[in-house]
Order: C-alpha cells, then structure tokens, then sequence
C-alpha cells in the first residue's frame, strides 16, 4: 500500500480537492437535507418549524407517496429488468460470429450520447395524440387511439420505453466488452459437450458476465431513479393524475413547484436510503466476485 | 443439413438485428425528416416520412430562436472542464488512496463510496440555497464546482492502479523519481484508454445534465444547450412547430454524438478493461 | 523624459478608467424575471430593447425563469438571501402566496416611493379589479389575458352547421360535436388548454365562489365550494362528452393547440394569449372564429371570466434607484403604442383604457374581430361580485393541480363526484397547513 512512504503531506495535498468538494457540495448539503426533513418550512414567510417525524409519518401514510413509490418501483424493474434483458440479446447476437458484426455494434453505441431531454422530445413527438405517427399506426391497427395525456397506462410505458431506448447503447458497450471477455473456445467446447445454447449461456456465458451485470444494475438504477427526471419532465411532468410521479420528480415537484421543503427533504432522505441499500448491496457483491477471481 | 441450419440461424440473426436497429434508429430518422419540412408539413396527417426542403431554414431558425451560440458555447465550457477537472481530482485522490499510507485513509475512502449513493438530485434543494448564499447562481461555478468530484472515476482509477505491479513503483522510487514524477512519467501513459472513456463517459454526462442546471441557471446568458431545448421544445409545442424542434434537438445531440464517435475505440477498449476486473 | 511620458499616459489611463466606471456606475440595471416563452418572448424583448435604448441609464434586464411555478419557487427561496431580482412577472396562481408573503411593495405604494401621482382609473376595470386587495392594486397589470372558446368555422360548414352562430352553452357545444363526429368532420370536436383554469372559470363564469372567505378576497380561505350541485352539472355533462367522444382531454397549458392547429379539432378552449400564435400557425388553412365561454345554464347569474397571465410585481429590497427604473418601465408599458404593439402581438389585452379607445377609434377590432372577443366578454361581465373578481388562495399551485387531478379523472370515465371530493379534501387539508402557517 505504502509505495512512497516518506511523502506524509502529498497524500493529503492529492485527495484535497476531491474530498473538499465531496465535503461542501454533497454531504453538507445532505445533511441539510437531514435537518430539514424534521422540518416545514413556511411556505411564504420561510420561517423553519420543528416538526419532529411528522413529514416521515405523513409521507408513508400519503397514498400520493406510496403511488408514487410503488409506480417508480415498478418502472426500475421494467426500465432495469427489460433494458438489461434486450441490451443483452442484442450483445450476445452481435458477438456471434456473424459477419459485420462489429458494425452491428457501432449502429447500436450511439443512443448512449442522448440526453434524457432529447429522448423525450423524440418520444413525445412519435406518440403525439394528434399528429404522432405511432399513435395513428396503432390507431389504425387496433382501434384504440393512445393520448398519453390522459392515459395513465398509455404514459407510463412511453416513458418507460424511452428510457430504455436511451440506454441501450450504453449497455449494450458494456454487454459486448463483457461478452468479448468470454473465451470462444470455452463456449464451443461446452457445445461440442452436447450443452445446448441455452445451457451455455446458462453455464458458461452469464457467471463470467457477471462482474458487468451488477455493474450495469447499479448504474441502471441510478439512471432508472434519477437521470430519467429530464426525460419525464419533457413527456409528462409527472402526469396524467401523477401516473409518472416518480419519486425523483416529486422531490422536485414538492421541494420546488409545491413549496413543501420539509416534506422533500424527507422524501430524500428515504430515497438516499434505498439507493444506499442498491450500492452497499452491489459493492458487497462486486467484491466478493472479484475476490474469487484473485 | 448442418451447414443448411447454420446459415438459418445466420440470417436469423441477421434479420433479429436489422429488424431492432430499424426500430432503435427510427425516431431519429422521424426527428430528421420533421427537421426538414415546412411548418404546415410538419404536422400533416398523414406523417410526411419523406424528408423535404427546409432543413437549413429550420436549423437557422432554431438557432436563432433560442441563441444557439450561447447555448452551445455554456454547455461546451462545463462538458470540457468538468470532464477533465473529473479525471485530474480523481486521478489525484486514487493515486494517493493506492500509493500512500496515511491517517484517515481508512474513512475517506469509504466516505468518497457513500457519497456515490447522493446523486445530486437528492440535495438540489439546500445546494440551490447554498448557491445563493455564495452568490454563485448564474455562473459557471455552480454548474462546474459541485460535478468536480467524481466517485466514479476515483473507483475507476483506484482499481486499475492497484493492479499495477508494485515493482514498478519501488523501481521508480529507488531511481529517485518524486510521487507525481512516478505519476507523469509510468503511471498516466498506462492508463490513458482508461482516461479517454472516462473523458467521453464525463463529457456525454456534462451535456446531458439538466435538472441542476435548470435550478441554478435563470440568465439567458448563461444557459446551457439542455435548457434551450426544454424551453424550445415547450414554447413551440402550443404551435407545434415540430420541424423547428427537431431541428434544434437535432444541433444540441450532435456534440455528445461526435465525442462518442471519435473517442469510440478508446471508449469501447476503456470499457472491456474496466470490465475484466 | 520617457519615464514622465510613460507617467502622464498611465495617469489618464487611469483616469480615464476611473471615469468610465463612474459612468457606468450611473447606470441603474433592473433584473426582470418573466415567464413568457415563444412568440410572446420576442415581443417582450422587442419592448425592453426599446424601453433601454430611450433612456441608456435606466435599463432593464430580462430573464426568463422557465414555468410559472418555478418563477414563484425561485423568487420565494432567492429573496431571503437577497439574490431575487427587483422586478417580476408572475402568474395568477402566485397572486395569493406572493401577497402573504410580505416580500413585495404593493404595486398601488410605487408611485408615492418615487414622489409620483399616478392615476390608477387608466386601466381596464376588470384587471384592476383582479390584481387588486381591498380596493387598491397590488400588482402592475401587464400580460392579462382570460379564456374563449376559437374554433374552426370551415368545420361547422362541412358538419351543415352555422358558422355564425356557435354554441353558447355545454348543451349546444355537445350536440355540435357529436353533429361533427357524426359528418365525420373530426373525431373529437373539443380540447382544453389549462383544463383546471377552466374549471376555475365556469364556476366565476355562473357567478360562484371557488372557496370561501369571499373567493378568498377577504381573507385565508379555509375550504373550497366545490363539489356542488353545479360542478355536479358540469363534470357529469364533461364525463358524457368524453365518453361521446366529443371532448378529449388535451394535456395542460399549451398541449392541445397543436391539435387545433392541426385541424383535428373544430373547438378549442384556451387563453386568449394564444391568438396570435394561433392565427399566426393556422394563416389561410381554415378560419379561425372566437367566441364566449358557454354557460351551463341560465339558472346561475351571469359572472365574468377570470383574468389570467401574468402582473409585475416588485420585491421589498429594490432600492430607490431601481424603484425609479421601475416606475418609468411602468409608464412606458402604459404608452398608448406600447400597449397596442404589446396586444396586437401576442392577444394579451391592452391593459389601459387610452390603448383600448385608441383600437376601437383606428378600427382595429372590426379589422381583427377575434381580438375583440375576449374584450366583450369580460367587460359584459360583473365586477362587483368576489366570485366574478375571481379566486385567491396561498396554495394555488396545488390547489390547481388536484383539480386537474380530478378533471383527468373525468375525462377517463371515472365518478366525477368521487374524484372531486378527492380532490377537495386533499385541498382543504392543504388550505389547514397553509393558514396554520401565516397565522403564526
């Protein structure tokens, strides 16, 4: 560990401005956040009033909450859960051994440099009620005419399919980089063994992928909980009736539209938690992978 | 029979990729060609998927609507510092947290992980209060400050430097090369690929940053391409002029997407190291 | 002999400096947040970059704030630490919390600030009559605007309907709509801009009080009216039109007129701040026609439609100086031909009775009768009445949004009183915290 040993002031002076960003502009302002969270602040006069747990007791006992919890829930899982399950269809055939395949995996890489906004706009325009051209082809093929302003359902899987779109690109990079660590030989002598492809990817494949996969969840969730706020801000500011209210939009909403800063500091606070849950899970995992690998 | 099923299952993937590529591709192809039609032909029924005439006209106008220059140059500005100060802070911080033994070592690094779990969004509210209190609000500062320490890239640089053999540094030492010497000379030239796809990872990042620059940001000079195209997109939804929208959607993806395809080699290549550890 | 030369040239150098800041120290810039985004914006500019180049020490700096929401969000939490600017344009729903909020100089105090008299009977009774607290204005009247029915006259042709004589009730615009779906002219005939405003709206419209305090005029409303026997009308005759088809639900602010535009639709209602864009967008494709906001029925008194957009407010820590700039913006915004281009431009009514006799004796409004419209209906309207002035209450932004809650809910079926005494009791509990606050 101790390479330089006689160097005692340098350590310091290199972790200096890391640490003091991370200090000043993430964990005070946390623990502000903290602080506030037992706190209503009066909405117009700003005045700050001690209110003990009462945003936490409020907050679980708002139906708007849990909704919101719930919906933001179960867009993680689609987000995450499909994302995850077609980006890596897509690598595992553009690592065959096909040909153009490294052009296959160049066409798909460039989502990833899409913003949120930019999705958005793009999504909104292709299912727009009136003039959307996915709207009229579904329109025309089932009969039923999707307006996702008032559609709960219909905004919610708009806003869960341009997430995904979004992120494709990045993990599909990833998948493929993974992918391409798997020995070709080792998949080959697994099928010459009788496996069919199912159980090689099963066996072989997926337990070396793995380092990537959790890698990916962690990032994923961060994107699914908190980079996706531009995207639904674009389509549907949290609606029709706070069907797209995830829990990040309505920190935001609370905290700024609604002028409920105690109640959204709380909400944070409850949302650093889960994420906290999310990475201690994956660092635990990701370094008992790599300690079997060593 | 054998070779027969092989070639199936070829096309058959072939055909699965096409088929999804088209469908990944599709609304920046509808995008495209909303960009270059007329107003009126923008929103007619049925969709014109055939592009017209207009592009440059719209893109001028676009440009003009929201001071693209502006725009452009902000989101240019913060992509590029913070990009870089990103990788310098962080490369610092690693290479002290894997090359020294000191006090605190112990927390800090653990403290920098936890950090990783309160995205910025989670404490817009007191940092906006904080900005202004600093009187930082409308300016650069605030919008390149805060992004300076990257968890990420610390993790990314520590480990790549702990896998480096610890010859390499006692060699250096017993050459007489200074830490940082040891760092210019041996250490950075083995990780540029790595410093290349956290260069185009922070650079997309930056860009696409919204929600914290749309708080901290009310100038118009000072906004950022992100913004402009929020407001571009909600001002001319009521009239739905698309063709406008596209056309600026279309200018503001453009950097990111360059950067990706440049840096696509060191990006890909940066990643397949970063993932075999 | 060098050295000297060198000196003299660094001493006017420095001179010279010195001077120019002291110049430049003589400039007053005023911070200007606003909302208005789109065509609105360049109008805007147009006027301020007019407004500067009249007097170059007195200038006056827009920002654009994003949605109205933010721009209240923003001034409340940047004043405390004195980083808000000395002018801002906010939107009705700010009008209650900015009032409490005691961080504004009442707009009625700026002219006896700056040693002025200024005569507030130059301006339209109904917007005075809005922006004002217990007789006297609080906020400078600027973009007002209020909501109408346009609608496509080439429609109603194709549908064998007259064109001259559009629906003036709910009754009437259901059965023109289902006369339109049925000639297969559109597949929905109507959408809402600003669905919760509308709602607001018809209840001012029939003449009733949104909540009580006198529409909160006279006081901290503690519960809203509705549901009542006449939202039970409403909502029961806007869920048969959803489920006819004839309504659809169109998304809030300016969503759905890219619908009307697109001559999907034949009835759009939203604010008349739309007009030009709208007649703009649309040029010779179809004939745009205005006309009133229906009524439910002749059983309520006849009310007035609420005023809507945005009024100038100014903050409490402005100095003197920028109290002045402020002011003589104020009087220019009143000019005659300000006010006219301001109208003209973007369909927000002229806020002062000279512009408006000055339209009427150029001929403006038989030139252009769909700028016209919203003027006739708010001035045959009452003013006398709270619930015509319309609505005040601190939590107006929320308030609103369980509205549209309840409205989205309709739209798609579901119970309309169950929705919308949802919504009311979640305001009510809104309204409790509220005053709970200011009382203290």
């Amino acid at each position: 560990m101790d390479r330089f040993p006689k160097h005692r002031v340098l350590p310091y002076g290199l972790i200096f401005p890391s640490i003091s960003i991370i200090a000043i502009f993430l964990i005070y302002p946390f623990g502000q956040a903290i602080y506030q969270s037992f706190h209503r602040i009066n909405p117009v006069r700003r005045q700050l009033v001690n209110v003990g747990w009462r945003n936490y007791v409020d907050m679980f006992q708002s139906s708007e909450y849990l909704n919101s919890f719930r919906n933001s829930f179960i867009f993680g899982v689609i987000v995450i859960g499909l994302g995850l399950a077609i980006s890596l269809g897509i690598a595992l055939l553009t690592t065959q051994r096909i040909r153009g395949a490294a052009i296959y995996q160049i066409a798909f890489i460039w989502t990833y440099a899409m913003s949120p906004i930019i999705a958005g706009v793009m999504w909104s325009l292709m299912f727009d009620p009136s003039i959307g051209l996915m709207t009229h082809v579904v329109g025309n093929l089932t009969g039923y005419w999707i307006n996702f302003f008032n559609d709960t359902v219909a905004a919610f899987i708009l806003v869960s399919v341009a997430s995904i779109w979004v992120m494709l690109g990045y993990n599909i990079t990833f998948f493929v980089a993974g992918l391409q660590n798997v020995p070709h030989e080792l998949r080959e002598a697994a099928s010459i063994d009788g496996a069919n492809t199912w159980q090689v990817f099963w066996i072989i494949t997926f337990p070396m992928l793995s380092p990537t996969v959790v890698f990916l969840l962690f990032v994923n969730t961060i994107y699914a909980f908190f980079q996706s706020f531009g995207l639904i801000d674009v389509i549907t500011m949290g609606g029709p009736s706070r069907a797209t209210e995830f829990l990040i939009y309505k920190i935001y909403r609370d905290g700024f539209g609604r002028m409920q800063e105690g109640q959204a500091a709380a909400q944070s606070v409850v949302l650093f938690i889960i994420i906290a849950i999310v990475g201690a899970i994956q660092i635990y995992t990701s370094t008992r992978s790599a300690v079997y690998e060593r | 029979m054998h070779t027969y099923r092989k070639l199936m299952t070829k096309i058959g993937i072939h055909a699965i990729l096409i088929v999804t590529l088209i469908a990944v591709i599709f609304p920046v192809y509808y995008a495209i060609t909303m960009a270059t039609h007329t107003h009126r032909d923008a929103y007619a029924f049925p969709p014109k998927l055939i592009p017209g005439k207009q592009f440059f006209q719209n893109v001028k106008e676009a440009w003009r609507r929201i001071a693209m220059t502006t725009l452009l140059k902000n989101s240019l500005i913060i992509a590029i510092t913070v990009a870089f100060g990103k990788i310098v802070f962080s490369i610092a911080a690693a290479f002290a947290f894997t090359h020294f033994n000191f006090r605190g070592n112990w927390i800090l690094f653990p403290l920098t992980m936890v950090t990783q779990m309160m995205p910025l969004p989670v404490r817009v509210i007191p940092l906006y209060r904080m900005m202004a209190q600093l009187n930082w609000l409308n300016s650069y500062k605030a919008l390149t400050v805060p992004y300076l320490a990257s968890t990420t890239g610390i993790i990314l640089f520590r480990q790549f430097y702990m896998t480096v053999p610890v010859e390499l540094a006692d060699a250096a030492r017993v050459d007489g090369a200074t830490p940082l010497q040891y760092l210019w000379k041996i250490l950075l030239p083995l990780s540029w690929i790595n410093v290349a796809a956290l260069l185009v990872i922070e650079f997309i990042y930056m860009w696409n940053e919204y929600l914290w620059p749309n708080i901290a940001i009310t100038s118009s000079k000072m906004r950022i391409a992100q913004m402009g195209l929020r407001m571009l997109y909600t001002s001319e939804r009521g009239v739905a002029e698309w063709n406008i929208i596209m056309a600026g959607t279309l200018i503001i993806m453009l950097p990111p997407l360059i950067v990706l395809i440049l840096f696509r080699k060191q990006f890909s290549e940066g990643i397949a190291m970063q993932t075999t550890k | 002999m060098k050295k000297v030369l060198n000196r003299t040239f660094l001493l006017v150098l420095v001179l010279t400096l010195s001077f120019a800041s002291l110049v430049n120290a003589e400039v007053v810039e005023v911070e200007f947040w606003h909302g208005f985004s789109g065509a609105r914006l360049e109008v805007l500019e147009k006027i301020v970059a007019d407004f500067n180049a009249l007097n170059p020490k007195q200038q006056i700096r827009t920002m654009l704030y994003g949605t109205y929401e933010e721009g209240l969000a923003r001034f409340l939490a940047a004043h405390p630490v004195k980083q808000e600017p000395a002018l801002i344009g906010l939107y009705e729903g700010a009008m209650g919390a900015i009032h409490d909020s005691g961080m504004i100089i009442p707009a009625y105090q700026i002219p006896e600030k700056v040693g002025v008299e200024w005569d507030f009977g130059q301006y339209v009774r109904p917007i005075v009559t809005y922006y004002s607290r217990d007789g006297n204005l609080w906020s400078w009247p600027m973009a007002s605007s209020t909501a109408m029915i346009y609608y496509n006259a080439d429609h109603l042709r194709e549908a064998g309907l007259d064109p001259d004589s559009p629906p003036t009730s709910w009754d009437e615009l259901h059965e023109y709509g289902l006369a339109l779906i049925e000639a297969g002219v559109v597949k929905h005939a109507l959408a809402f801009g600003w669905p919760d405003w509308m709602f607001e709206n018809q209840l001012a419209l029939h003449n009733l009080e949104y909540c009580n305090e006198g529409n909160g005029r006279e006081g901290h409303p503690t519960e809203v009216s509705w549901p009542n026997e006449f939202t039970d009308k409403l909502l029961t005759k806007w869920g048969d039109m959803a489920a006819d088809g004839v309504w659809t639900y169109g998304g809030v602010e300016y969503d759905a007129n890219g619908a009307f535009q697109s001559g999907e639709l034949t009835f759009l209602m939203q604010s008349t701040s739309s007009l030009d864009g709208i007649l703009r967008t649309v040029g010779d494709d179809f004939e745009v026609r205005t006309t009133f906001l229906p009524r439910l029925s002749e059983e309520y008194t006849r009310g007035n439609t609420l005023i809507g957009g945005s009024s100038l407010y100014v903050s409490n820590q402005a100095t003197q100086e920028e109290l002045e700039v402020i002011f003589e913006f104020y009087k220019y915004l009143a000019r005659p031909e300000v006010d006219i281009y301001w109208h003209q431009n973007t369909g927000y009514f002229p806020s002062t009775n000279a512009a408006l006799q000055r339209l009427m004796d150029g001929g403006w409004f038989t030139e252009s009768r769909n700028h016209l419209t919203a003027f006739l209906q708010i001035l045959s309207g009452k003013t006398d009445s709270h619930a015509a002035a319309g609505m005040k209450l601190g939590m107006f932004v929320q308030a609103r949004e369980w509205n549209r809650d309840a409205i989205e809910k309709v739209s798609r079926g579901e119970d309309q009183r169950k929705a919308l005494q949802y919504s009311a009791d979640q305001v009510n509990k809104l309204l409790a915290e509220y005053n709970e606050f200011i009382q203290n």
